[in-house]
């Protein structure tokens, strides 16, 4: 059977083709940014208050303003892709966005793959519990069942695993020894388990603040125990090996910090000033 | 009886026997799930009193009235023609449903607000992206059914290595493992591409194997006659193999777009916009999620129950073709 030979050989050197076309796409990415005059920013779409679907169906939150803003300051037009968070933090972004404005915390872990040019505010971490739970410290948490967000910071510090490396940041102790750690796609699937009862599938959670509070708001069955676990600082993140933007954008961020922009948009999406620590 | 015969004998559910047990079963099942607390105990107030003091009498009396209530509707649809008792348990087993849905304290004001969105940009994404990959693995399916077929040892090695690979790979990790694999040897590919590459992969693989048990049920005889008639394999294929090879990889292959089109939702991982990714997302600022995941789940219903009824016509087509 020539002819079967003949058209085999034609789809493996098609295949071949495909696969050595896509040269490498390396290059700055601040020119990148000016060529296309467009900012790609990588976000979360399942994190109200900080970056969410709106009613219009259009990106809207704090993360969504402050990367609005760093656009505007930069000259080009914005365009945010939603690619699940743990891609984002592996890093090594290839190119396909430019910034990830997804109030990420800058771990040791993290600042291996990635640059932070600037933390633009912080949010405090607590710990919850169902409403019906007898717990009223943090101590009462240990041995329980305690949920977290898959690779967030919440995980890593319910895993004793957590290292801060930011300016200006109060330092913790590990207050809760959970029995069991379950992980979670984001947040909202944490309280979604958290609100069938105490102890129905988890006893507590560790999140961030303003996300529990927006809970509680929405008719959660939920409420905050003890002080703040640990602040947070939340930063810019851009990718590996562009030092002149890395630059810019911490330009840009202390001009948003000292012209109040930040405190703002913190005080428009969060009622209360997070952008510094207290 | 699976086949029509003439011997005409009373239903299953008119037998004596059976009706018994049935009362007996539903009986029994109405009594341990306990109704007391729910509208059914309210309606029958009169004869129990006050539901929450009725404990295992009320239990009981629901039970036996729920089982008589059920019963007899099995029954008297017992008594219609075939096509309108369908129709009637599919209405009914419709309504539990959309009862049981109900139940939950919709904001349905919310999902009205919704919708559009969702058709306009989640359908039509996961539309284009399984049409897409439907076609490119039709097109990959043939190429792989050749080589499987073919007497040349490198073909098959690669086709059955092939298949083996992607159907032996869980699709979500395909997903992944293109969207971030291929960027380590240079090639930057976008969300959408990658979700359709790893399907039309996985899928091609699958279809690979239809289309090869296509082709081999033409018999040996037909290879022949063609071959003495001077054809050349192209033309073997073209006018004589595949068109009678079609109606039978027809039918698998629907069932493998229908398949296709809730696989796609593995591609919502990779921040693909289709109807998935909306439905986890769309409701999250309001925390209103169960509206939205119930949304897309009767849009892909929907969306199955229109290929299943275009595919049933393809089917007939072919078949009185054929025959």
């Amino acid at each position: 059977m020539a002819c079967t030979r003949r058209a085999f050989t034609l789809a493996a050197a098609l295949t071949a083709a495909a696969f050595t076309a896509g040269a490498s796409l390396a290059g700055e990415a601040l020119d990148r940014i000016t060529s296309e005059n467009t900012l790609k920013v990588a976000t979360d779409a399942n994190w109200a208050p900080q970056s969410f679907l709106n009613d219009n169906n259009e990106m809207d939150g704090f993360d969504v303003d402050v990367a609005r803003e760093l656009a505007k300051r930069l000259g080009v037009e914005v365009e945010f892709v939603t690619p699940a968070w743990d891609i984002i933090t592996a890093g090594n972004w290839n190119g396909r966005w430019d910034v990830s404005v997804g109030s990420m915390t800058p771990t040791k872990a993290r600042t291996e793959v990635l640059e932070f040019p600037a933390v633009y505010y912080y949010t405090p971490a607590a710990a919850a519990v169902h409403k019906d739970s007898p717990a009223a410290n943090l101590a009462d948490l240990s041995g329980k069942k305690m949920g977290a967000t898959t690779a967030s910071v919440f995980e890593l510090y319910l895993q004793h695993d957590l290292t801060i490396d930011a300016a200006g940041v109060p330092s913790f102790e590990y207050q809760i020894e959970p029995g069991e750690l379950r992980s979670y796609k984001d947040s909202t699937a944490v309280m979604d388990d958290l609100r069938l009862g105490d102890g129905t599938r988890l006893d507590g959670m560790v999140g961030s603040l303003p996300a529990i509070l927006n809970g509680i708001e929405n008719n959660y069955p939920i409420k905050i125990v003890g002080d703040p676990v640990f602040y947070e600082p939340l930063a810019i993140a851009i990718d590996k090996g562009d030092a002149e933007l890395n630059a810019k954008l911490t330009t840009i961020v202390e001009d948003m910090r000292a012209d109040g922009t930040l405190s703002a948009l913190s005080e428009k999406w969060y009622g209360i000033d997070y952008t510094s620590t207290k | 009886m699976l086949y029509a015969d003439t011997v005409v004998s009373d239903p299953l559910v008119h037998k004596p026997k059976v009706i018994a047990a049935m009362l007996a079963a539903a009986a029994v099942f109405f009594t341990v799930l306990n109704l007391n607390g729910t509208v059914f105990g309210e309606l029958m107030r009169p004869v129990i009193g006050e539901p929450a003091e009725a404990g295992y009498y009320g239990q009981f009396a629901i039970g036996v009235v729920l089982a008589l209530l059920f019963t007899l509707n099995v029954v008297v649809i017992g008594f219609l023609k075939f096509r309108l008792q369908v129709v009637i348990v599919w209405l009914q087993l419709l309504c539990l449903f959309l009862a049981f849905f109900y139940g939950f304290n919709l904001d349905f004001e919310f999902i009205r607000k919704k919708v559009w969105f969702m058709v306009s940009q989640g359908v039509f994404t996961t539309l284009y992206v399984s049409a897409i990959s439907i076609a490119l693995a039709s097109v990959l399916a043939i190429i792989g059914a050749v080589a499987k077929l073919s007497s040349n040892g490198f073909a098959y090695a690669i086709a059955s290595f092939y298949t083996s690979f992607f159907r032996g790979l869980p699709l979500l990790m395909q997903v992944y493992l293109i969207y971030l694999g291929l960027p380590q040897l240079g090639y930057v590919i976008d969300a959408v591409p990658a979700g359709i590459l790893a399907l039309t992969l996985c899928y091609g693989a699958y279809m690979t194997e239809i289309f090869r048990a296509g082709i081999q049920s033409i018999p040996k005889g037909q290879w022949e006659a063609s071959r003495s008639l001077g054809f050349k394999f192209g033309l073997t294929m073209r006018r004589i193999i595949l068109p009678q090879s079609l109606p039978l990889i027809i039918p698998p292959t629907g069932n493998q777009f229908i398949a296709m089109l809730k696989d796609s939702s593995l591609v919502s991982v990779i921040g693909v916009w289709e109807l998935m990714f909306l439905a986890r997302t769309l409701g999250n600022k309001t925390f209103q999620h169960m509206e939205m995941l119930i949304t897309a789940a009767l849009i892909y219903w929907m969306l199955s129950m229109c290929l299943e009824l275009i595919q049933g016509r393809i089917e007939r087509h072919f078949r009185t073709k054929s025959h």
